[in-house]
């Protein structure tokens, strides 16, 4: 076998496997986007509550409004994410629609091996891959970013989520409902947290 | 790997059999393709489906350059028939395929651009290959809603696509057939069940009754020669088809 061959024959089963870890990667996705929903819901009520705890909770109302602006933001770049995903999608659907097709032309290749337009077909093909795998390398790439970037915003919902909690403890007698507000949005943003930890150790995202 | 049988030869005018994979899986149903040539060009006949493409490819090419030829001729849109179409679109990318009109829009599933396709009429319609004329016949409803043979007046050899397919069973794997009778009982329950219009069967066995037909070419099975033409043809005409078991 060529090396063309050889390499075209490596690539194979990484599609398949890129396609199914890819699936999960959106599925992690649709979670965060489902669990930042739930924030702006909860920060929306959050408000409503320091209104009428009045000035015991303005610290708080503040947080809750920053809460529900970061749960836009969430969402923003929950969209970029779901964007980029697609691309990796359609990628590699493309790249296992060639896989099969490549796999048959190197059979007929095996059988009528001297065939000169059976080469030039597999060398064209093996420099599409070549395209493809840097074009899905590059997605990898940006993937990678939003996924930093998602990061630390989760970061600002944690120091926000906990800044509330501490501005709870000031709620007179709304302290009990407002710290249970306050607690629920830290759990949350921990989800997300956690979520975002799996989808960075996606051997897609690691590049494995 | 198929092998090549040459079924008519006139200077660089053949018809080539390519047929019987040793190494076919059983789960694919086995098929025939057919080559024409004529001068320089060729044109593929039911090319088959993709996974059975490196058999077709390797033995097509031991004949003929796969990069030079000109069109494929799909009977109809089953996987079976051009499901390989992308692959062989890669050795010509301006190769035409020669499909129903009827199908124009599910064929470029399997692949090709709307510069690809020729549609043929529900009438029929004639393939120049190099001068030489082949007749694009109606066999609709037998069994595909839009399904076309393919006649070649000169070599007076009919590709009839499925009409005349026999699924034969393990043994009886030559080209032609032998004894009819005892041939004609693997394509009975294929026939009865695949073709769906007894009134379209009817119109077929008297349009081909009026063409000189040598070789009676399906796309499963053994080929019809000689009396055995007109003999399938008559068997046919008296068949009632459209019956399914249950």
């Amino acid at each position: 076998m060529s090396t063309a061959l050889t390499t075209l024959a490596s690539k194979r089963p990484q599609a398949g496997a890129d396609l199914l870890r890819i699936v999960r990667i959106n599925e992690q996705i649709k979670r965060v986007v489902g669990v930042s929903f739930k924030i702006n819901i909860m920060a929306l009520n959050a408000i409503f509550l320091a209104k009428r705890a009045g000035t015991a909770a303005l610290g708080f109302g503040v947080l809750s409004n920053e809460l529900r602006v970061f749960s836009q933001d969430l969402r923003n770049c929950m969209d970029a994410l779901t964007g980029l995903i697609h691309d990796c999608v359609n990628e590699v659907s493309v790249v296992l629609q060639d896989t099969r097709q490549t796999r048959l032309l190197e059979q007929a290749a095996g059988l009528a091996p001297a065939q000169p337009a059976l080469i030039r077909v597999l060398h064209t093909r093996e420099q599409a891959g070549e395209e493809h795998a840097q074009r899905l390398s590059s997605l990898r790439r940006q993937l990678k970013r939003a996924l930093e970037d998602a990061f630390q915003m989760v970061e600002l919902g944690g120091v926000l989520a906990k800044s509330a909690k501490i501005e709870a403890a000031y709620g007179q007698s709304f302290a009990p409902a407002l710290a249970q507000v306050s607690g629920e949005f830290d759990g949350i943003v921990e989800e997300i947290r956690s979520s975002l930890e799996t989808l960075r150790r996606s051997a897609f995202v690691a590049g494995n | 790997m198929k092998t090549t049988k040459t079924i008519f030869q006139d200077g660089s005018h053949k018809w080539i059999a390519i047929v019987r994979d040793p190494a076919k899986p059983n789960f694919l149903v086995d098929t025939n393709e057919y080559l024409v040539t004529h001068g320089d060009q060729a044109l593929v006949l039911d090319p088959g489906g993709a996974e059975i493409f490196p058999a077709v490819f390797s033995a097509l090419s031991a004949e003929f350059d796969p990069s030079a030829l000109s069109g494929i001729f799909a009977s109809h849109q089953d996987p079976d028939i051009c499901s390989s179409l992308a692959l062989w679109l890669e050795f010509n990318p301006g190769m035409k395929c020669y499909v129903s009109w009827l199908w124009g829009g599910f064929i470029p599933h399997f692949g090709g651009n709307a510069d690809t396709f020729v549609a043929i009429p529900d009438e029929g319609m004639d393939i120049s290959l190099g001068g030489l004329i082949l007749r694009a016949v109606p066999a609709h409803y037998l069994h595909s809603s839009g399904n076309f043979n393919l006649y070649d007046k000169v070599a007076k050899i009919l590709f009839s696509g499925d009409v005349g397919a026999a699924l034969l069973p393990p043994g009886m794997d030559g080209l032609f057939v032998e004894n009819f009778d005892a041939h004609i009982r693997h394509a009975e329950g294929f026939h009865r069940r695949w073709m769906g219009s007894n009134e379209a069967k009817r119109r077929w066995c008297e349009r081909v009754s009026q063409m000189e037909i040598d070789l009676l070419c399906p796309q499963h099975g053994a080929i019809y020669q000689g009396n055995d033409v007109q003999r399938f043809i008559n068997w046919f005409d008296e068949l009632q088809v459209g019956i399914a078991g249950a």
